[in-house]
């Protein structure tokens, strides 16, 4: 891709968004719509994948995920982004974002790691589940021949971030999973520059690959969509266990760890799940882990059930804290003061939020300046 | 008389050419002569050309093909045969045949030069301009929600499915109705459980299922074992044709002659290992065929090199 273009198209639409500027930090620039600038390529990558092996009776077993594909040749795994080609697999999607977007870190959400700070935010085609509720199904959900893709290997990610002086790289939008080693190279590449990484996960990944991956990686965010087996596989296609799994080896692992979890009306909403998600987290988490309850909007193919009432969502703040955990926030509600970080101490306002913008308070370094409490995070 | 349980079975017709020796690809002609000879055995009471004419009556008439392995695709001489024959036979012009796959790069790599525009036969692959997937809604059944190529909910009237019959590693088969996972955007999706029952359930999405009029199956070389990309180790020759108009008939009937080149070269039956063919059996439940030989009316015919026709056994 041609960089130069790319970053003049940006500066276009910094100056546009300059009038637009909160207290705090501009909004978001870029995007999709911004992305028709560039040069598209229709060429898919042939670098050859991590984490399979062959199989004795042809084909080869992919380790990525929990998934555990077999697949033949000129065949693709679950995602459609991996293929095997003569028993060597392939990622096809390997330098080859289809979004980009320079957005407010608390957008991913992450309320504890560098408030106030923008990631610069890629995404390539494919997933390695298929959630009924996805809001970018329409990336997330295709092969990387569906999509209108970029041709932008790690470096220049990380020329541009340098460049425009954005200090997080975030792969999110999809599933930064299934395009591991374009992740993994960027962070690698990045944290040579002080640039940090942060994924945005449905947590749906190997052991293996998440301990070599974590190293490289400053905060992960992991949508843990229910806490029921069957929702997993009714409405993910995907299980819980390894997403549990995932979650201890992260915390154990020692990176900064958020989550979400989007309440669907029916579907995941009760008392008893919010309280069985609560004493999971805290027994096995951690009460100082943030979470994010988050709102969702009908969309994708679940078009049938209605946004989710403030009511539950308040609800499933009321039980988590009731439960024990410190940092309960509630999602895609501008203006609710659960968006805001309280000390878990003495009660005092820390990080004052109204959608993205973002206002320091009382939080004086990672301590609470009111009481001194220290408060869990990258600040 | 025919009796009328054997006139409500659904009817299968292998079309052997038996003056295929030396195993060859077999040219225009020949395929044309299975062809006419297979349409015929299709039209029970009437002829190829009666046929044609009350299947293909107007409209638009869409042939996916399999191109997905380069060096085992839907063969030219095939399509041509199949071509002439509805275009002499009904009022569909040739610029009214569209020859599709799911991307055009599978057309190409298969030697089939790309054509969209208003004159000759139409050549498209669904990532063609202007076509795609049918982003206005999602279909659904059973397992599957995807969405379809316009080729299916916009461009054609009547879809003739012209698979090719091979081992495939994951299905077990793929004949003609695997086939059909060219036509949804995510078929990455639904490999599974041996591909089942979301090979059954792809069939059974609206667009697919209204708009099939044929199976032709190419089961003139099969490649037995190690599919579905090409392996020349395993290719066997049937040098025959399997058409219906029921695609789970079809498969099933297709399956026996897998099994059978795989017996010949001291391979297990498919249901004996773990690549069982599981989607016909889900097929069946759904309603969309019937997958036991017992109900199905099978007609074998076999073709001389001359053209005479006379009948013959599936083995």
């Amino acid at each position: 891709m041609d960089r130069r273009k790319f970053i003049k198209c940006l500066g276009c639409t910094a100056a546009a968004a300059a009038a637009s500027q909160t207290d705090f930090l501009p909004r978001a620039l870029g995007g999709l719509q911004n992305a028709y600038a560039f040069s598209y390529t229709e060429k898919l990558s042939k670098v050859e994948a991590r984490f399979y092996k062959k199989l004795e009776e042809g084909g080869i077993e992919c380790g990525l995920c929990p998934r555990h594909c077999r697949i033949t040749d000129l065949e693709r795994g679950y995602c459609g982004v991996r293929e095997n080609r003569d028993d060597v697999y392939y990622t096809l999607v390997y330098g080859l974002p289809c979004a980009l977007n320079i957005d407010p870190i608390e957008k991913k959400p992450l309320f504890h790691f560098h408030p106030g700070t923008t990631a610069f935010s890629l995404a390539t085609a494919g997933c390695n589940v298929n959630c009924k509720c996805c809001q970018n199904w329409d990336i997330s959900q295709s092969r990387p021949e569906q999509t209108k893709n970029i041709d932008m290997p790690p470096k220049d990610v990380i020329d541009i971030c340098r460049e425009r002086k954005i200090p997080t790289i975030a792969y999110t939008y999809s599933e930064p999973v299934i395009f591991y080693e374009y992740m993994s190279d960027i962070a690698e590449l990045g944290h040579k520059h002080d640039i940090k990484s942060v994924m945005i996960t449905g947590g749906y990944i190997e052991k293996e690959p998440l301990a070599e991956l974590i190293p490289r990686l400053d905060a992960i965010k992991v949508d843990l969509k229910a806490i029921r087996t069957d929702y997993y596989r009714d409405y993910v296609d995907g299980e819980l266990q390894p997403v549990l799994d995932g979650l201890v080896q992260m915390k154990k692992a020692g990176i900064w760890l958020e989550l979400v979890y989007l309440v669907i009306p029916t579907l995941n909403d009760s008392d008893a799940e919010f309280k069985e998600l609560a004493r999971w987290i805290k027994t096995n988490l951690g009460s100082d882990v943030p979470v994010h309850f988050s709102r969702f909007h009908p969309q994708y193919l679940l078009k049938n059930l209605p946004m989710t009432p403030e009511a539950t969502l308040q609800r499933a703040h009321d039980i988590s804290k009731a439960e024990g955990l410190d940092f309960v926030y509630l999602g895609n509600l501008p203006g609710h003061p659960a968006e805001s970080t309280y000390c878990p101490g003495c009660g005092e306002i820390l990080i004052e939020r109204r959608g993205y913008r973002v206002a320091p308070r009382n939080l004086k370094g990672n301590r609470c300046g009111s009481c001194d409490r220290e408060i869990p995070g990258r600040f | 008389m025919v009796p009328l349980y054997i006139i409500c079975m659904s009817r299968v017709v292998v079309v052997k050419y038996s003056g295929n020796a030396d195993n060859k690809f077999l040219d225009k002609k020949q395929y044309r002569r299975l062809l006419e000879t297979a349409l015929g055995k299709l039209a029970r009471d009437a002829d190829y050309k009666t046929y044609i004419m009350q299947r293909f009556p107007k409209g638009a008439v869409g042939m996916k093909t399999n191109c997905l392995a380069a060096f085992n695709p839907t063969l030219s001489p095939l399509i041509d045969a199949l071509s002439e024959l509805i275009t002499k036979n009904s009022k569909i012009d040739n610029n009214d045949l569209i020859v599709w796959e799911r991307t055009n790069k599978e057309l190409k790599r298969a030697g089939y030069k790309l054509n969209a525009s208003s004159f000759g036969r139409r050549y498209l692959g669904t990532d063609s301009s202007g076509v795609g997937y049918d982003d206005s809604q999602f279909y659904s059944a059973g397992k599957v929600d995807s969405m379809v190529t316009r080729i299916l909910t916009r461009m054609v009237d009547h879809n003739i499915n012209l698979g090719v019959l091979k081992h495939h590693s994951i299905a077990g088969m793929s004949a003609g109705m695997k086939n059909m996972y060219g036509a949804v955007h995510n078929p990455n999706k639904y490999h599974g459980n041996n591909c089942s029952p979301f090979t059954a359930d792809i069939n059974n999405l609206e667009p697919i299922k209204s708009k099939h009029r044929l199976t032709v199956i190419d089961a003139v070389r099969v490649q037995y074992d190690k599919g579905p990309g090409f392996n020349s180790k395993y290719m066997g020759y049937y040098n025959g044709l399997v058409l219906s108009e029921n695609p789970v008939a079809a498969d099933s009937v297709a399956l026996m002659i897998l099994d059978h080149l795989r017996r010949e070269n001291g391979l297990p039956q498919l249901a004996a290992t773990s690549q069982k063919v599981k989607y016909l059996e889900a097929a069946e439940k759904i309603g969309l065929g019937t997958a036991n030989i017992k109900s199905i009316d099978l007609q074998v015919a076999v073709v001389a090199s001359d053209g005479t026709t006379s009948t013959g056994d599936l083995f």
